[in-house]
């Protein structure tokens, strides 16, 4: 077991370097943040003080040696167009990133699960086919038109939704469900998928035989069994919803992680790329790290396979 | 001995200021409520709240004038939270703030400042001399390097004096120290020596209209209005500048009446804000030029290197029509290159837009047929603008291909000379005046000069060694003339930039100082009665 941690933790460590590595390099190659910062026909002059001032001046090896330093003294480095700490405005964001992605997350569920489980009862009849347009649309929709739509509906024509912004539950409304929409799709699907298998079970058919009614049989032995992997993606869904919300944070202005992102791609933030990865990858490689450990204590066949 | 001498008008008494003398309060009293009540309001002191829409996320750096960088954006808040010496201001592109006068000596080798009486911070503090240099030498933004090399020492001979010392002449010092640069934009120098910089980031003071309140970065702004403003008490007590970066939902924030002005609307959206009762579109036309630029003219192979070829490339442009499409008909057709708020602008003739003699040109120059141009490269966030020149072209045979790039490669390859053959879409906002504008894009060397012609660059240095803004401003208007008759360019537009007011606002600030984007002076604002 010590040794299935210990190789799983490096291949996370593994992980998070050739991520490191990744976007430092990419980042780079979208051009020079400098002539964001200054308008065009800018002297070289100007331009090289601003590449002095961030240090862009020094080799692409020095810069990513001082990278790679700071982020193991807890530093992602200090964001060139909010000159503040990218970890002090990552912590600020992360609140309302975390308050999105729950609402969005508990909408996503509250929608997909009860659809799913009737799309599995009813296959080939209207709320499946309901069902598959709805997840249909809802991966299918760009989120920024989702988002415009509602707030052309609900907040310019009927006049009930603010528009943008944050502040008052009434704020997390369409962008909760903008986002969550996208996911409950999956999250359809999979409940959709994951019943049809539990249903076509020994244990289900025994039941029948048994004589259960259909709502016992769905709700006390199908539902249960079926839930396990939607409730697991829905973990790793948490996660990309607190970070990658970049869509539908911009649309709604609301000061999350995702729009963080978005200011450090437009201004070529260079830092502030960097961190919101690197925190995004590192909360990701954690918790798979962790699902790995968890499903080794569970079942010890995985740990001695591997 | 000075050879120039600037008075700022008498400063407003402070009863004046509050919009009441003696007698109008007396008047008023006798009048009633119906004479009286604007003035009133005023004396009330600053009222309501106004909140913007901003399209841009606010940076910390923006509230320091000493970060300026060579864009007009941070300007938006530096108007409302800080005070120059020396800013534009309504009607006056060099108008006096905290300076009430300043004279340059006959050898132009000092000009010295005598600072309004009685201005303070927004911590109670007088401004002071002592605040003038330490802001200057404090001063690490944009052509820092440029204004300090040419300072050879700064002198306080009391408490509201400051005189700078040149090394040598330079004509273009008040250019720089007023506009150009954040140089003379003055900040509170015992309190950032208290709080130090960090500190200073967090909780600017300023000399302006505005006082810092709060900012949550990539979320709002607030500000409070500073009631001891010397030019006068501003009429909007609170000012919130929320960041809305999508142009959608700006337009939708401020049709319900969340936000009072939005900041860049364009196109469709604009259109529909001007069909709205009670929002009206508020257009700026910036003091940035496009343009397109032949980089082969200066092959004696090319197409490009006939005069006639320019010639009806420039008259085959629809500039107007171009504007009413993609702008609403808000762009300035000034057929230069060089701002016309700039000092030294040279009106040049109107551009005309005449396919016919376009095609006649081509047809003497041996092209009647046309010929293949290759590329047209721009910055991808203007290709309509290029695709309809693309097209305009094309209606007189000369056949370009569009090839947007992103903003920051366009211009990495536009100043590294990359794009030397094909036509090059261009802009620049960079401040200044007709001979930094010249020197960058024109003249032998410069940043964006792929050639250059040896009469114009002849009169280049002649100009920047003359110290008689008569005879400079000539030789300045002889370089744009040569820039013009030679068909270096083909000058599109000033652009365009439309915003948008709801029904609350009184005075928006749009347009109050000539090209500049964004609402100001900020005292000026009012909200409707």
């Amino acid at each position: 077991m010590k040794q299935y941690i210990i190789r799983r933790s490096s291949y996370s460590l593994l992980s998070l370097f050739l991520l490191s590595l990744t976007i430092f390099f990419f980042v780079r190659v979208t051009g020079d943040p400098a002539t964001l910062l200054v308008e065009p026909g800018a002297s070289a002059a100007d331009i090289a003080a601003i590449h002095q001032r961030f240090g862009l001046d020094k080799p692409l090896w020095t810069q990513y040696g001082l990278f790679v330093w700071s982020l193991f003294q807890g530093d992602l480095g200090q964001s060139f167009y909010y000159q503040t700490p990218v970890f002090e405005l990552y912590l600020d964001r992360l609140p309302n990133s975390l308050l999105l992605a729950f609402v969005a997350m508990s909408l996503s569920l509250l929608i997909g699960i009860p659809a799913g489980i009737m799309a599995s009862v009813q296959v080939g009849r209207f709320w499946d086919g309901f069902g598959k347009l709805f997840t249909l649309l809802g991966q299918s929709l760009p989120s920024f038109l989702v988002g415009l739509v509602l707030i052309l509906v609900f907040s310019v024509y009927l006049g009930w939704l603010p528009s943008s912004g944050a502040g008052t539950p009434l704020h997390l409304i369409m962008p909760a469900f903008a986002l969550g929409w996208y996911f409950a799709a999956s999250h359809m699907r999979l409940t959709r998928s994951s019943m049809l298998e539990v249903l076509g079970s020994e244990y289900i058919k025994l039941a029948r035989l048994k004589g259960l009614p259909q709502s016992m049989i769905i709700a006390k032995h199908a539902f249960k069994n079926a839930l396990i992997p939607v409730l697991t993606l829905a973990g790793i869904n948490v996660v990309v919803m607190v970070n990658v919300a970049v869509v539908v944070e911009t649309v709604f202005a609301w000061p999350g992680i995702g729009r963080l992102l978005y200011e450090g791609i437009t201004f070529r933030d260079f830092p502030i790329v960097q961190g919101v990865v690197i925190m995004g990858g590192g909360m990701i490689v954690i918790v798979n790290l962790v699902i790995d450990i968890l499903y080794a204590i569970i079942d010890p066949r995985i740990r001695l396979e591997s | 001995m000075s050879s120039f001498v600037y008075h700022a008008e008498r400063p407003l008494l402070s009863d004046e200021r509050s919009g009441l003398t003696r007698r109008g309060l007396l008047g008023a009293t006798a009048l009633g409520l119906v004479a009286g009540a604007p003035a009133m309001a005023r004396a009330a002191g600053p009222q309501g709240q106004l909140t913007w829409g901003i399209h841009v996320s606010l940076a910390p750096s923006w509230f320091d004038p000493a970060e300026t960088q060579g864009i007009i954006t941070p300007y938006m808040v530096l108007y409302a939270l800080h005070d120059a010496m020396v800013k534009s201001m309504p009607g006056n592109p060099q108008a006096p703030c905290l300076a009430e006068s300043w004279s340059t000596s006959s050898d132009h080798l000092t000009h010295e400042f005598v600072l309004r009486p009685g201005v303070k911070f927004h911590d109670g503090e007088p401004v002071t001399a002592d605040d003038v240099k330490f802001s200057f030498e404090r001063y690490h933004g944009v052509s820092h390097e440029l204004i300090k090399q040419q300072v050879a020492a700064i002198e306080v001979p009391d408490p509201r004096r400051v005189r700078f010392k040149l090394k040598q002449p330079w004509p273009d010092f008040l250019t720089f120290y007023s506009s150009a640069t954040g140089a003379g934009w003055v900040v509170p120098k015992k309190y950032i020596e208290r709080v130090g910089e960090e500190g200073y980031r967090k909780a600017p003071i300023g000399a302006g209209p505005y006082k810092f309140v709060s900012f949550t970065p990539g979320v709002e702004l607030v500000l409070e209005a500073f009631e001891g403003y010397w030019r006068k008490v501003p009429n909007v007590k609170r000012l919130v500048m929320k960041v809305v970066p999508d142009e959608g939902t700006r337009a939708a924030a401020l049709k319900r009446g969340e936000i009072d002005i939005a900041y860049s609307i364009r196109g469709e959206l604009a259109e529909d804000l001007q069909r709205t009762a009670g929002i009206s579109l508020k257009p700026v036309v910036l003091q940035a030029p496009n343009w397109l630029y032949f980089p082969e003219q200066w092959d004696p192979k090319s197409p490009w290197h006939d005069l006639r070829v320019r010639q009806a490339a420039n008259l085959a442009i629809d500039r107007e029509g171009m504007s009413k499409a993609l702008f609403l008909g808000h762009c300035k057709v000034t057929n230069s290159i060089i701002p016309y708020t700039f000092e030294y602008f040279w009106q040049p003739s109107t551009a005309g837009y005449d396919p016919g003699s376009a095609r006649k040109r081509m047809a003497e120059a041996g092209f009647a047929k046309g010929f293949d141009a290759g590329l047209l490269y721009c910055d991808a966030s203007y290709a309509n603008m290029a695709e309809v020149s693309v097209n305009n072209l094309a209606e007189i045979g000369i056949r370009a291909r569009l090839q947007p790039i992103e903003r920051a490669g366009f211009f990495a390859g536009y100043s590294s000379k990359k794009y030397t053959r094909g036509i090059i879409q261009g802009a620049s906002g960079a401040f200044g005046n007709a001979a930094t504008r010249l020197a960058a894009f024109v003249v032998k060397g410069g940043s964006f000069a792929y050639g250059s012609y040896p009469d114009i660059d002849e009169l280049y240095p002649k100009q920047a060694d003359e110290l008689d803004r008569g005879k400079r401003g000539a030789m300045l208007e002889k370089m744009q003339q040569l820039v013009h008759d030679k068909a270096i360019y083909a000058p599109i537009w000033q652009l365009g930039f439309i915003n948008a007011v709801g029904p609350r606002v009184g005075e928006s600030g749009f347009d109050l100082i000539t090209g500049f984007a964004y609402t100001a002076p900020f005292e000026d604002i009012t909200i409707k009665a």
